[in-house]
């Protein structure tokens, strides 16, 4: 310490630093790093900026400077721009038909209530205090279908199905109950009744027996309730647009998972029979073409049913989708079962736990944790795929999309409608695959933590 | 616990124990999924079978080789309308490996492009290439077929104002022709130089592999092979004075005549598949690169390999490893998809034969099987492969 000051008496003084080169900072070292580091890449850098700014100025052009915003037929609109820009209105004329297809004007609201039904019901999932999540994501799954069946067809319930309508309704109330109640009081819907009953102190056989009866009670009110709620009847045949994709697609992916892990483990267990019989149904449905299998299904399917019953064309094309979703699931599954170590089964039987108890409580919570990129990677994949239902003639957004173009006042209007679904589709998938990323990031528990 | 169930357990095991035992429970399970799916299948069958005796149905395949008595727009095998059915399948089969071997050809070039493109270290081109495979894996494959046929193909011009390269390549809204190759008198010598060539070329590869691993030493065996192969056939067809001529599409009358032509369906059908399945190949190049771990590079580096070597020797042959078996599901994928086809008019399998010969026929049963039978070959084929390959390349471990 002293040392300098003997040398001279003078303290150190620091030369302040000097500043960064000016072409390592800021936005040119930026882009001398990434964008013009050598010769060649400086040319590519140029190419690609060409190619970037001709393909946008093209699409912007055609689609916003030069396109057409209000007018009558596409007559008006090829007089005005010609082919150089889009005709919208012919689209916003449409714009119904490629949602809602040819679903009742007056009975759209239903639609748009059963979505948003849905989306309340999952809302939970992200509130932070929610403890039940599996249980609320299970009943959106399994329980809330009925519900959406009846908003959607409506007409006469019968016994069997307003019980199912009167669950789903008393279901969706538990849920927003045990959300509310978790994220104030931190007190789960079960032990909130019993406290408020004042049975608390209970054993926990009386406990239960009263839960059973709130539960019971619930239900009979809101069976009261449906009995008294009637929507007139909609057929299937006028389903169609965006909300017949998302019916189809949203079947499937509900009845993929469940019937995939079933058939990824019957493919894995040691019965022969059930072996043999799952990998005869996995590779049957992995190899042909969905178009084949929907084709059959139209086909064949009124021939396999006894004599006179009929299968509407919505269901037949759902079943297939349904299977086909199953067959792929499954496999997706499995590699997740086989990327679980050994050991964690042998440490499960040393803990005494059965079968199903190691594959519900230990195996698949992390197989699933390890596939969610592939199994949202198949969902976007059917979501996709349903696409093809217009080919066995359903009235699904594509072909709402192609029938712009057929109307006499917009004969030969394509493109327009075709961009507009596939921005659509873009808009669904994409959002999906970046929410999976962004759900496997938070998931992460490996070695190294969150990457 | 434990010592009460033991005290018990000599004097007399209930006698519903064996309900337990795992054995007889995985007998009963297998026994109650074997009865099922034969109780099904019986009533399917049983429902199936008054159904088609109801309509006046049959099963059979007799109908193979009834005349089909329908045109096909575009057919690679010879075909005419008063063919039998079984012709007709054969023309689809044909059809759709056509559509599926052209779409593989390009989409891999094009993939394997975009996949090096995002890997750059330019942030341009990167993130060009990233929304290129974000923007069309996103979208359904059927709306791509179908925006490129109506929106692309559509609108091109009529044969009179067709839009030619060179003289010789002509597209309009017709389709594309182009030149046909016209083998003449001794064409089939070059033929078979480059038959011998390519045999030529293989041996010397085995034969540089075995010499490397002996003694060392390193032949430049691919440039060696792509001289014979080119060079070869090359030298032949010049020595034997060109006897190959090309016959050129004219327009006459209301359109081209002569050379080969491919249907404005089939270039949207092939430009979509093959843009489609580019992304997924360029992410699986992409991963199969990045799969290579930095160590390997560096300690390359390190033993002062040459750069080009590094690639060639160290990391291309793992990525490899990671890469093909995807890409050759890939590969599968787009035969299956060119079954979408239909969605434009292409004749390809299930165009012509589960729809129009099905509808034509009534035939449900063994069409639908026949059909089903083929994808189900080409998938048993390709996993036939993909298992010789897998083994091939298991890491030997110690």
């Amino acid at each position: 310490m002293s040392d300098y000051r003997a040398l001279g008496g003078v303290p150190f003084m620091p030369k302040p630093a000097r500043p960064a080169p000016a072409n390592t900072t800021g936005v040119v070292g930026w882009m001398r790093q990434n964008l013009f580091s050598s010769p060649s890449n400086a040319l590519l850098t140029l190419v690609g900026a060409y190619i970037a700014y001709v393909t946008i100025m093209a699409i912007l052009n055609w689609a916003v400077f030069n396109a057409v915003f209000e007018a009558e037929s596409r007559r008006e609109c090829l007089d005005l721009v010609g082919r150089a820009g889009a005709c919208w209105p012919g689209v916003v004329a449409w714009s119904r038909q490629i949602m809602y297809g040819l679903y009742p004007a007056d009975q759209i609201w239903r639609i748009n209530m059963g979505f948003l039904t849905l989306i309340l019901w999952v809302v939970p999932l992200w509130l932070p205090r929610v403890q039940s999540k599996v249980a609320i994501g299970l009943t959106a799954v399994l329980v809330y279908p009925f519900l959406a069946s009846y908003w959607f067809l409506g007409g006469q319930a019968g016994f069997v199905w307003s019980v199912l309508i009167a669950a789903s309704i008393a279901c969706f109330v538990w849920v927003w109950a045990t959300a509310l109640l978790e994220s104030f009081t931190g007190a789960t819907f079960g032990r909130f009744v019993l406290t408020l009953l004042g049975v608390q102190h209970r054993s926990e056989q009386d406990q239960r027996r009263v839960l059973r009866a709130v539960a019971a009670a619930m239900l009979l009110v809101a069976y009261v309730a449906v009995s008294f709620w009637t929507l007139p009847f909609v057929p299937t045949t006028r389903w169609g647009g965006f909300f017949l994709t998302l019916v189809i697609s949203g079947i499937g992916i509900a009845f993929s998972l469940p019937s995939g892990i079933l058939l990824a483990l019957g493919r894995r267990c040691d019965m022969p029979v059930i072996r043999i019989a799952c990998v005869l149904f996995i590779e049957l449905f992995r190899s042909v073409p969905l178009i084949t299998i929907l084709f059959m299904f139209n086909t064949m399917l009124p021939l396999f049913l006894p004599v006179g019953v009929e299968v509407n064309q919505l269901l037949r094309a759902i079943v297939a989708v349904c299977l086909f979703a199953a067959a792929y699931m499954a496999e997706v599954i499995r590699g997740g079962l086989q990327a679980i170590p050994r050991g964690q089964y042998e440490a499960a039987s040393a803990m005494g736990l059965g079968f199903w108890q190691t594959t519900v409580l230990i195996i698949m919570p992390q197989a699933l944790k390890i596939m969610i990129p592939t199994i949202v990677g198949n969902f976007i994949g059917l979501f996709k795929d349903t696409t093809l239902v217009s080919i066995i003639g359903l009235f699904d957004v594509l072909n709402m999309a192609r029938a712009v173009g057929e109307d006499t006042r917009w004969l030969g209007l394509f493109i327009e409608p075709f961009f507009a679904v596939t921005v659509l589709y873009f808009i669904c998938c994409f959002a999906m695959s970046q929410y999976s990323i962004n759900l496997e990031r938070k998931l992460d528990t490996g070695p190294g933590g969150r990457r | 616990m434990a010592i009460t169930r033991d005290q018990k357990r000599p004097s007399a095991a209930p006698i519903w124990s064996f309900l337990n035992d795992a054995t007889f429970r995985s007998i009963v399970y297998q026994l109650v999924t074997a009865a099922s799916i034969i109780l099904f299948f019986w009533w399917v069958i049983g429902n199936t079978t008054a159904n088609m005796a109801q309509r006046n149905m049959s099963a059979g395949f007799d109908f193979l080789n009834v005349s089909a008595g329908f045109g096909i727009s575009f057919t690679l095998i010879p075909y005419r309308e008063g063919d039998s059915y079984l012709r007709v399948f054969q023309v689809g089969i044909a059809n759709t490996l056509l559509v599926a071997i052209i779409s593989i050809i390009f989409a891999t070039v094009l993939g394997l492009f975009v996949g090096l493109a995002r890997l750059s270290s330019n942030w341009l081109i990167r993130t060009l290439a990233r929304s290129y495979v974000e923007v069309l894996r996103n979208t359904p494959l059927l709306l791509q077929i179908i925006a490129w046929f109506f929106g692309v193909f559509n609108l091109l011009p009529r044969p009179r104002d067709s839009i030619v390269w060179l003289d010789v390549f002509a597209l309009n809204n017709r389709g594309f022709y182009m030149p046909a190759p016209l083998p003449e008198a001794g064409f089939n010598a070059v033929l078979l130089t480059l038959a011998l060539a390519i045999v030529a070329a293989v041996y010397i590869r085995i034969w540089a592999k075995r010499r490397q691993d002996a003694t060392g030493q390193i032949f430049p065996s691919l440039s060696v092979g792509a001289g014979l192969v080119f060079g070869l056939p090359l030298v032949v067809f010049l020595a034997l004075g060109q006897p190959l001529s090309w016959e050129i599409p004219e327009l006459r009358g209301f359109n081209f005549q002569g050379g080969l032509s491919v249907p404005p369906s089939f270039c949207a059908l092939v430009i979509a598949l093959s843009v489609y399945t580019s992304c997924f190949i360029a992410e699986i190049v992409r991963s199969g690169i990045q799969s290579v771990s930095r160590g390997q590079t560096e300690a390359a580096k390190s033993l002062n390999i040459k750069p080009n070597w590094t690639m060639r020797l160290i990391v291309l042959p793992q990525a490899l490893r990671v890469i093909v078996p995807p890409l050759i599901s890939q590969y599968l994928n787009v035969t299956k998809n060119s079954s979408l086809a239909i969605a434009i008019g292409f004749p390809d399998l299930v165009s012509v034969w589960m729809n129009t010969s099905l509808n034509q026929s009534g035939r449900a049963i063994p069409i639908v099987a026949m059909t089903m039978a083929f994808y189900c070959a080409a998938s048993l084929f390709v996993s036939l492969l993909m298992n010789a390959y897998n083994r091939r390349i298991l890491l030997k471990e110690r």
